[in-house]
């Protein structure tokens, strides 16, 4: 009889093992688009999944703006206030504005669960600034009327 | 030489080493650079920039802990740049510091207002926003205040490079950015295991301990550095003094051991010193006084008494019995909590004076086994390495009956960090889940008692497979052969059968054994208290052999001894069959020596272990019995018995610093103080002499138990020489009891005791430290033993076969009960119980027991348990967790109303007679 079993029991260890960590902020992104936003539970699987401690992942997750760790709306809408938004006067107005019809503060989701306003840098439409983004859709050249339009077509939307 | 680069810091030209930070080799050379976030015990961070200096040719400042060393760098660590740049990261960080240094706790302990000060910077600067963070005060031993915090994050690294934890997290950023525990809990709720090495770090006041709240300023404080009380790994403490109090603890940065780190019960669990329990007085029972006998079972009424009524009537007593009954009428139970010191008093006490081997204590009940199996395996029993090269140089560790961070924890946390850090292999074999598991590389989850099973299994693997070093059994062992047919008989199928373990994990765990070298071998209480316990320590000392992992670094035996000075009062002749350093009562040679130096005759017949002593109490063999600082009706297998064997003694004499569960059979209570009212020494697991300091006057009437044994032995000795008893010749060298300090009493020692030949107290005061055997005094001591060749000359190879315990589950006792103890408690709880914080955290008996019984059982939840044995029965809460297997129960010896002994039984290895305690019969009840 000879030993020729694979060692395969092997626990992997989270400090041991760089790449765990390297795998954290795909990791991350993946469950944020499963799950909306990073609940507990969701830290809690990431945590399982890559053996780090749930204090690492929350630390990690906590630290980057783009993860979110409460309840997001339907609709995030990102107002850019890079550089070439805020020289065409984009930026705060549009901020002011849109924070005003929703009756929220950036950062913030409406009540009905509909709507999260967010400030982002550089949505990459400086030539067609000022931009605004919804979800995934690059909204561009905006104006407030634009913005009427905007938030009444997805209000509709279910 | 290539790995030497000349570098100039501030105009002076020192040589550091390729590898070093800048910070590194300005500390090496006595040059100042402040720091915040870095320690010198942690990786470096890079993250307060209060370290910058100025490089030539650099364009930027650069940080002196992250920036490494190179050939011709000119550094200059106090321009006016460089202090500029420190003022504005100062004014930063304290923009939103509390600044309320008058009733801060850290004043006067605080590396930032160190760091002000030096700098000139008062926070006028920038006046930003402050935090108003709740204090976490939700453990009993730290409390955590945000608003100190300057996110050094060395509390961090402490907990993940020091403890290996991780409990401890930074989450957010900027300005949001706090530490957080676990999943951003309260310290209490999260994984944190209370080891205060993030207390250690801190640099100011965030974390603080609770217990030193209010109790004072450093510069009111006295600090003594001593060694801990608590367990075998002799981690050095610091105690801070105020008023004849201990009001904190601290470690001791270079100390050999912990590199001043210490767990929860060394750092946390000092207050019993002042626990209102303490004995003050000497107390003896009132019948004693009135000249009458102790009627029935009982012993009467206590009255508090002056010294001399105290010792005069114990020293009259002794007398009589040894006169009337003899010497062997007499038993005493020394102690490894007290010194060496003390040790050897009592041993010469028992062999000068009273004449009798009997002498013993209770490492007959946690290492007998394995100082007895390793004597006649290699002829020395003590763990052959050291706690350095073992957690530093072993590429594979396996743990067997140990369960290391809880029992030995500053061993535990270098395990865990050898693992994480360096990939050290680690394979567990305990039959419940510990907490290594969660490290381990394997675990065999053997089933209790089936050790040498397993041990005989992995080797047949071994050798089929021809993993042996079979040159070093070749030069350095004997009994190969007969050894190796009977490991012949140990095929996996076997094996596997017997102990539980999967066949696959039995090949895995031999190869990784026999692939991976050296590979140190950790054991404790899980081989030792077996009635097979020196059999299983010849297992380990085969595989060992098997293997050649004996006499190098990062290899060999290493038991870890329990009490803070069991090693010691081993070496110190606290065995019925040894005289210090092991010199045996039956040689010739060594009794001429001893009755030569005590000017006495010894005795060459072997005298009674504790587990005989107590027993023949009752058959009366046994008439007096002297206790020092041991608590047999905790420690001691069956309760119930133990019991009715102390009241049937005649005359018993308790010395200890509590009303211990033994004091109510006792006849005479001498009251002793605890190590941080005395001087002496204490020998760690690893062989180390180090020097224990009195830090505080004795409390009441207490006095240091040497200086009790001396007024005893020389009261005994006065009434001696007139009486037709025992002659003692006081001319004889070091026949007398003249001792001012106990320094002179290891003179003593050092003159009779080979292996402490070199231990001076001049040599201990200068902060040395050393490993026996110190031949000389100018011997530097010895870390391995066995090196090219061993004690006995060669090793030897035992043939020993499986065999069950002696009490195995039947249908009426169907489950098996397994013994021990938990972090937060030590022995028989008798110094933990009485520390405010452990007890709170810890506050009553668990008894563990797997999810399925628990259903079969019907406990939902946390449910009390009755669990019987066939000598006794407990009831606790029971805690439903898989650590334990299906059919096992696990229960500690710490608590008096729910003591595991009551149910353990009194079955004894053979050789060692040690007792069973990890296996018995139980049966296991709902409370209703
Ligand atoms: S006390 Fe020890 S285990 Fe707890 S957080 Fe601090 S370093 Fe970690
Ligand atoms: S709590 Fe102390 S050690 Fe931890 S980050 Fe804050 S200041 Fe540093
Ligand atoms: S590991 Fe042992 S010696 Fe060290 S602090 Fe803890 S109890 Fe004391
Ligand atoms: S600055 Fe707004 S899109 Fe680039
Ligand atoms: S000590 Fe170097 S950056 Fe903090």
């Amino acid at each position: 009889m000879v030993a020729t079993s694979p060692i395969t029991t092997q626990t992997d260890n989270p400090l041991q093992d760089g790449r765990k960590r390297a795998m954290l902020l795909a990791a991350l992104y993946i469950a944020q688009e499963q799950f909306g936003w990073l609940s507990e539970e969701a830290i809690q699987r990431v945590a399982e999944r890559l053996n780090l401690t749930v204090g690492q992942v929350k630390s990690t997750a906590s630290f980057y703006t783009m993860f979110k760790l409460q309840p997001q709306g339907k609709y995030r809408i990102q107002v850019c206030e890079g550089l070439s938004c805020y020289l065409v006067g984009g930026a705060e107005p549009i901020i002011n504005y849109i924070a005003e019809k929703l009756g929220i503060q950036p950062g913030e989701t409406t009540p009905d669960g509909k709507f999260t306003l967010e400030v982002v840098q550089c949505l990459a439409a400086c030539g067609t600034a000022p931009a605004v983004k919804v979800n995934d859709e690059l909204y561009e050249n905006m104006t407030f009327s634009a913005i009427d339009q905007l938030l009444e077509r997805l209000q509709q939307e279910n | 030489m290539i790995d030497k680069a000349t570098i100039t810091i501030d105009g002076q030209k020192i040589q550091a080493r390729y590898g070093q930070t800048i910070l590194q080799a300005a500390r090496e050379h006595g040059i100042h650079i402040p720091v915040l976030c870095d320690h010198p015990a942690l990786p470096p961070e890079g993250a307060c920039r209060i370290c910058l200096v100025e490089i030539e040719r650099q364009r930027t400042l650069q940080p002196a802990c992250t920036f490494p060393v190179s050939e011709g760098l000119v550094i200059h660590t106090h321009s006016p740049k460089v202090i500029e740049a420190r003022k504005f990261s100062l004014e930063l960080l304290i923009s939103d510091h509390p600044l309320d240094c008058m009733t801060c706790e850290a004043t006067g302990n605080c590396l930032l207002q160190d760091l002000a000060y030096e700098y000139g910077v008062t926070g006028d600067r920038y006046q930003g926003e402050k935090h108003h963070y709740p204090i976490d005060t939700s453990n009993p031993f730290i409390v955590v205040d945000r608003n100190k915090c300057i996110l050094c994050r060395r509390c961090v690294r402490a907990c993940a490079y020091i403890n290996g934890v991780e409990a401890i997290s930074v989450f957010y950023r900027g300005f949001n950015a706090y530490i957080g525990f676990g999943a951003d809990s309260t310290m209490q709720d999260s994984p944190c295991e209370f080891c205060g090495s993030c207390v250690e770090v801190c640099p100011t006041g965030a974390l603080w301990p609770k217990m030193a709240i209010g109790k004072g300023r450093p510069y009111q404080l006295k600090s003594v550095q001593t060694v801990c009380t608590y367990c075998g790994v002799g981690c050095q403490i610091e105690l801070q003094v105020r008023n004849n109090r201990i009001v904190n603890v601290t470690g001791v940065e270079n100390a050999p051991v912990n590199q001043g780190f210490t767990c929860v019960k060394g750092r946390f669990g000092n207050d019993f010193v002042h626990h209102e329990d303490r004995l003050l007085k000497p107390r003896l029972r009132k019948y004693l006084l009135e000249g009458g006998k102790r009627e029935g079972k009982g012993r009467g009424e206590w009255v508090e008494v002056d010294w001399d009524t105290a010792l005069d009537i114990v020293a009259r007593k002794l007398l009589e019995t040894r006169d009337k009954f003899g010497s062997d009428s007499v038993g005493l139970l020394t102690s490894a909590k007290c010194t060496n010191e003390e040790n050897y008093l009592m041993n010469k006490l028992a062999r000068q004076i009273i004449g009798t081997n009997n002498i013993d204590h209770c490492a007959r009940l946690c290492h007998s086994s394995t100082v007895a199996g390793l004597a006649i395996s290699f002829g020395s029993g003590a763990m052959s390495n050291s706690i350095e090269d073992v957690t530093q140089q072993a590429k594979a560790f396996f743990v067997i009956g140990s369960n290391t961070t809880e029992q030995h924890p500053v061993i535990g946390m270098k395990i865990r960090q050898a693992v994480k850090q360096r990939d050290a292999i680690l394979i567990v074999a305990d039959p419940r889940q510990i907490p290594l598991v969660d490290f381990a590389t394997l675990h065999l989850q053997h089933k209790p008692g089936t050790d040498i099973a397993l041990l005989n299994g992995l080797m047949h693997i071994i050798l089929k497979n021809g993993w042996e070093d079979k040159a070093f059994i070749e030069e350095r062992t004997e009994g190969f052969e007969e050894f190796k047919a009977v490991v012949e008989q140990y095929p996996p199928e076997r094996v596997s059968e017997i102990t539980g373990v999967p066949q696959e994990l039995l090949l895995e765990a031999a190869q990784l054994m026999g692939q991976n070298k050296p590979m140190a071998v950790i054991w404790a209480m899980g081989i030792t208290q077996h009635t097979t316990g020196v059999y299983n320590v010849f297992s380990l000392a085969n595989l060992q052999m098997l293997l050649g992992n004996m006499g190098i670094p990062g290899g060999g035996v290493n038991p870890l001894r329990g009490q803070n000075n069991v090693q010691g009062a081993c070496d110190m002749g606290g065995l019925p069959n040894v005289y210090p350093a092991y010199q045996p009562v039956t040689s010739e040679e060594a009794a001429h020596k001893f009755a030569q130096a005590w000017g006495a005759p010894m005795s060459t017949k072997i005298g009674m272990t504790v587990t005989e002593m107590i027993p023949a109490a009752k058959e009366g063999k046994i008439k007096a019995l002297y206790i020092m600082a041991e608590d047999p009706m905790m420690s001691d297998p069956d309760t119930n018995h133990v019991r009715e064997c102390l009241e049937a003694c005649e005359f018993v004499v308790l010395q200890d610093i509590f009303y211990t569960e033994t004091a109510p059979y006792a006849d005479v209570l001498l009251p002793g103080v605890s190590f941080a009212e005395k001087t002496g020494t204490f020998t760690n697991t690893e062989r180390r002499i180090q020097l224990v300091r009195q830090a505080l006057q004795p409390l009441g009437e207490a006095q240091p138990d040497w200086q009790i044994l001396c007024e005893v032995a020389n009261r005994l000795l006065a009434t001696s020489s007139s009486t037709s008893g025992r002659t003692i010749d006081l001319q004889a060298p070091y026949a007398r009891w003249d001792y001012r300090h106990p320094k002179d009493i290891m003179d003593e020692i050092n003159a009779l005791a080979p292996s402490y030949a070199g231990v001076r107290y001049e040599r201990l005061e200068r902060g040395e430290t050393f490993q026996w055997p110190v031949k000389d005094e100018h011997h530097p001591g010895t870390p391995i033993l066995h090196v090219g060749k061993f004690a006995r000359g060669l090793g030897k190879f035992a043939a020993v076969d499986h065999i069950p315990p002696a009490e195995l589950p039947d249908t009426e006792y169907p489950m098996v009960l397994s013994t021990g103890r938990v972090l937060y408690h030590w022995h028989g709880g008798e110094l933990s119980r009485r520390a405010q914080g452990l007890l709170e955290i810890y506050p009553k008996p668990l008894v563990e027991i797997n999810p399925e019984d628990a259903q079969r059982l019907g406990l939902n939840g946390h449910r009390r348990v009755r669990v019987t044995s066939r000598r006794g029965s407990i009831e606790a809460e029971a805690w439903i967790t898989d650590r334990v297997l299906p059919g096992m129960v696990y229960a500690n010896f710490h608590f008096p109303e729910a003591s595991a002994n009551v149910l353990t039984h009194a079955a004894l290895d053979p050789i060692a007679k040690i007792p069973e305690y990890k296996v018995c019969a139980v049966k296991v009840e709902a409370v209703e």
